[in-house]
Formats: structure tokens, C-alpha cells, sequence
């Protein structure tokens, strides 16, 4: 006997495809979706390139409208978990009985705060929500003065954005940016292109932020870096990383070390899934949450089978996709980042034009990357599973 | 139902042809050919799959 009735917690990809799946798998029982934010699911990926350039509609984040049919409870969030009664609590007090839970509650973005009061300042935009992004496309409507705060993708995409709206940017990162991401060959290719486009880098880590007064609309903030020296700027955006949303889950018995871990299908146990940004899931490179939209899509997808069919279900194969945006470069990546030293096959040069590269690890498999080409992801797949037998010199 | 693409949304990712090969696929140039438009109950979920994995929505039903 299966569940005849599914609550999912989390309105994003994660929820949403974990509902699709369910339906898509003959589920026809009661299904319920919480979620804290007000709007259907929209793509995050989309906020941080295309929708940050959009002209006066901003659409590229929108997905088409759901279908399946579930009873949504959106703006309420997940106060506590009853896992033993198997009672969903809500921050409006309603309690949710469920047969399957599916915990797809996401991530936040980290913050920086400002000095002595951690985590909260004013003047300290991020960029998560639909709602960070339309604050931020305000603020750069009046094109200030930038400070990014922080070398990963995320950051180094507001900076590209910032740059192409016609603001002065300096970025803070104390590694060489995407190095921690991509590995040090491609951050050296993404680096060229930031320069080229007018980036200034300020290498140093632990700002800390305090506003000149003023307010944070109408003040600048100073940005005080690890190496005593400041920087000061009217807009500070940080892309420091990511906190899962487990606060709710913390009476639950189901963390382990504070993490939510799942199994390899995707279950924390029989009739409770988690999938998303929240959950850390079996990989090739040990237990670990992977926040990007393929994983969510991937993660709910094999959890919602498990959920319904249990062992009988296939486990994930999670096959790693990464894609960003910037500078004039379209990166698609298939296979584990970061990627150590050069790449053993190359066609074309990744500074000037389109490129297909590929790096093989220890264990066999690769990763394979193409730059301002467009290529059938599985096709890229194919290429990072097997070395191509002609190795092409660099151009 | 109809998929329909938006093409000038369209980045090329072919995550949909991931989710429903019997569907579409990516030329040599790396634009989408849709090989199956009106779909008819069977291959519903696999369009419905393609349309939800485009993370710029280039695809929907209608």
C-alpha cells in the first residue's frame, strides 16, 4: 500500500518536480504543497543572468504553470515536524497529517551581516529570491557604484550583470574568483573576460560591512576588508554561499550532524523524501548537498519513485550539470568541478571563440566543458564519460 | 497538446532532449528541432518532463 497522502514542504523545483513525478507515476491521492514564498515556482538560475537584463518585463524566470492539481498553501512556511505522529506543523499553527513527506525547503542565501551583529544589515543585498532580484534591478536602475562580495559563480554572474548595466564593479574574493568552482584553468579563461569587461578585483576575504550613515538607500556602505584596507560603494550585493533550510527540522530526530541526509533513492526514511538544496545525497565524491537546478530536478525526480515504489525504484545516478553566464562566456559543464590543471583535450581556444574541452579524472569518468558552443547535453555527457581517441593541440 | 517553442529563449542547454529524445533533439548547430509536436496521451509525460527541465522556459504546452 502506498501513500494516500503527500505533503511536499517547498515550493521550488524541488517541490514542483517532485509533485509532477508523483503524478507521473500514477499518484492519485491527496497532495498538499507548502511554501513560504508567495509565487509559483520560477527558474533561480534565470535570476542571476537573463532576468538581471531583461528590459521593463522581466519573464526569463518564469516556468510554465503546474499541472499537478495539488492543494497549494503558499506564504506559510514549515514550523516543526512531527515525524513520529507524522504531523507537518505550519507557521500559522495548522497541522498537515501526511503518509509521505517530501522536504524540498531549499537553501538560503548566506550573509555576511554587518560588523557585530552577524547576519543582519540592511545595506547588504543577496540574490536568491524573485523578490532579491527585483530589489536589485531597482537598485541598478540608478547605476551605483558595486561591491560583489564573493568569487563563485553567483557573484561573479551579479558582477557581469552589474558591469553590463553600466556599473563601476569591484569584486572581493580571496581566491582568484571560480577557482574553488571551476578549477584554476577556467578561472583564469573567466578572469581575462571579467578584466577585459572592466571588472576590479579586490583580493582579500572577511569584509566586513557598516553603513556612512545616511541610510542603506540613501548611505554608502563601507566594505572593510581582511587586510585593514576599505572599500566604499552606494549598492554591497554578497554571494557567499548558501544555508540549507533545516531550522524546522531541528526537533525532528532526522538530521544527522545538523545535515538532512538521504539515501541513495532519495530517502531520509521510508515514507519521508528530501530532494533539493536542502538534502545531502549520495555522490561519486562522498555525501554532499549539490544546489543547482539539475540536481533538484534529478534528486526529486528518483525520490518521488522511491516514495512510491521503495526499494523497487531505481537509485539516483547523479551525473553533475553546471552551466553560468558572464563576461560574453557561455560555460556548460558536464561531470565533477573543480578541474585540476589543463585540459587533455581541447578544440579551440576558450579566450577567443567556441571551445570543447575535456579533463579525465582518476576513476575513469571526466568532465567535459564547452565555452560559447552550443552542444546537446547528451552529447557533452558522452564526451565526459569517454576521452575522445584524437587529442587535437590547442589552437 | 502542442509543444511550443520559443526560440530566441532557447540557450541551447538540451535538457529537454535528456528528458524526451523521442521528442526533439539538437542539431549540429545546437538549435532545437522539435521531431514530435502534437503529442498524444503516451507521450504526454515525456513533454511534460522536457517542458519542466528548460530552466528558461523556452518550452510549454498548449
Amino acid at each position: 500500500m502506498g501513500p494516500k497522502r503527500i505533503v511536499v514542504v517547498g515550493n521550488g523545483i524541488a517541490g514542483l518536480t517532485a509533485s509532477d513525478s508523483l503524478r507521473a507515476a500514477g499518484f492519485d491521492g491527496e497532495l498538499t504543497i507548502v511554501g513560504d514564498e508567495h509565487h509559483a515556482p520560477y527558474s533561480r538560475p534565470a535570476l542571476s543572468k537573463a532576468a538581471l537584463l531583461d528590459s521593463e518585463d522581466m519573464t526569463s524566470h518564469q516556468l510554465p504553470a503546474a499541472t499537478h492539481e495539488a492543494h497549494e498553501i503558499l506564504g506559510v512556511g514549515a514550523a516543526r515536524l512531527d515525524a513520529g505522529k507524522k504531523v507537518l506543523h505550519l507557521d500559522d499553527g495548522t497541522g498537515l497529517p501526511f503518509d509521505g513527506l517530501v522536504i524540498a525547503t531549499g537553501s538560503r542565501a548566506r550573509r555576511l551581516g554587518a560588523a557585530g551583529n552577524p547576519g543582519n544589515y540592511d545595506g547588504e543585498l543577496t540574490l536568491r529570491t524573485l523578490e532579491d532580484a527585483l530589489a536589485l534591478r531597482r537598485r541598478l536602475a540608478g547605476q551605483p557604484s558595486v561591491v560583489v562580495i564573493g568569487g563563485g559563480a553567483l557573484g561573479m554572474e551579479i558582477a557581469s550583470g552589474c558591469l553590463a548595466v553600466g556599473c563601476e564593479v569591484t569584486l572581493v574574493s580571496q581566491e582568484l574568483p571560480l577557482t574553488n568552482q571551476l578549477g584554476p584553468y577556467l578561472s583564469g579563461v573567466f578572469l581575462a573576460a571579467a578584466v577585459r569587461h572592466g571588472l576590479k578585483l579586490a583580493p582579500s576575504s572577511a569584509a566586513q560591512l557598516r553603513s556612512t550613515g545616511g541610510g542603506p538607500a540613501g548611505g554608502r556602505t563601507v566594505v572593510t576588508l581582511a587586510d585593514g584596507s576599505s572599500l566604499e560603494a552606494e549598492l554591497v550585493v554578497s554571494a557567499v554561499g548558501d544555508v540549507p533550510n533545516t531550522e524546522w527540522l531541528a526537533s525532528s530526530g532526522l538530521l544527522t550532524g545538523g545535515r538532512l541526509e538521504v539515501d541513495t533513492r532519495g530517502r531520509v526514511r521510508p515514507d519521508i523524501i528530501a530532494a533539493g538544496d536542502v538534502a545531502a545525497f549520495p555522490t561519486a565524491r562522498g555525501i554532499q548537498r549539490v544546489p543547482l537546478w539539475t540536481s533538484a530536478i534529478e534528486q526529486s525526480k528518483a525520490a518521488a519513485l522511491a516514495l512510491l515504489g521503495g526499494d523497487g525504484a531505481p537509485a539516483l545516478d547523479f551525473k553533475p550539470y553546471f552551466w553560468t553566464e558572464q563576461f560574453g562566456l557561455s560555460l556548460k559543464a558536464s561531470g565533477f568541478l573543480p578541474l585540476a590543471g589543463a585540459p587533455d583535450y581541447l578544440d579551440g581556444d576558450p579566450h577567443d571563440g567556441p571551445s570543447l574541452m575535456r579533463w579525465s579524472h582518476r576513476e575513469g569518468s571526466g568532465t567535459a566543458v564547452a565555452i560559447n558552443k552550443r552542444i546537446p547535453i547528451p552529447k557533452l555527457r558522452r564526451l565526459s564519460e569517454a576521452a575522445p581517441e584524437v587529442a587535437s593541440p590547442a589552437a | 497538446m502542442k509543444i511550443v517553442l520559443d526560440r530566441p529563449r532557447c540557450e541551447g542547454h538540451g535538457l529537454c532532449e535528456e528528458a524526451a529524445p523521442q521528442l526533439m533533439h539538437l542539431d549540429d548547430d545546437g538549435e532545437l528541432v522539435l521531431d514530435i509536436e502534437t503529442v498524444d496521451d503516451v507521450l504526454l509525460e515525456p513533454a511534460k518532463a522536457a517542458v519542466r527541465v528548460c530552466p528558461v522556459a523556452a518550452l510549454r504546452l498548449a
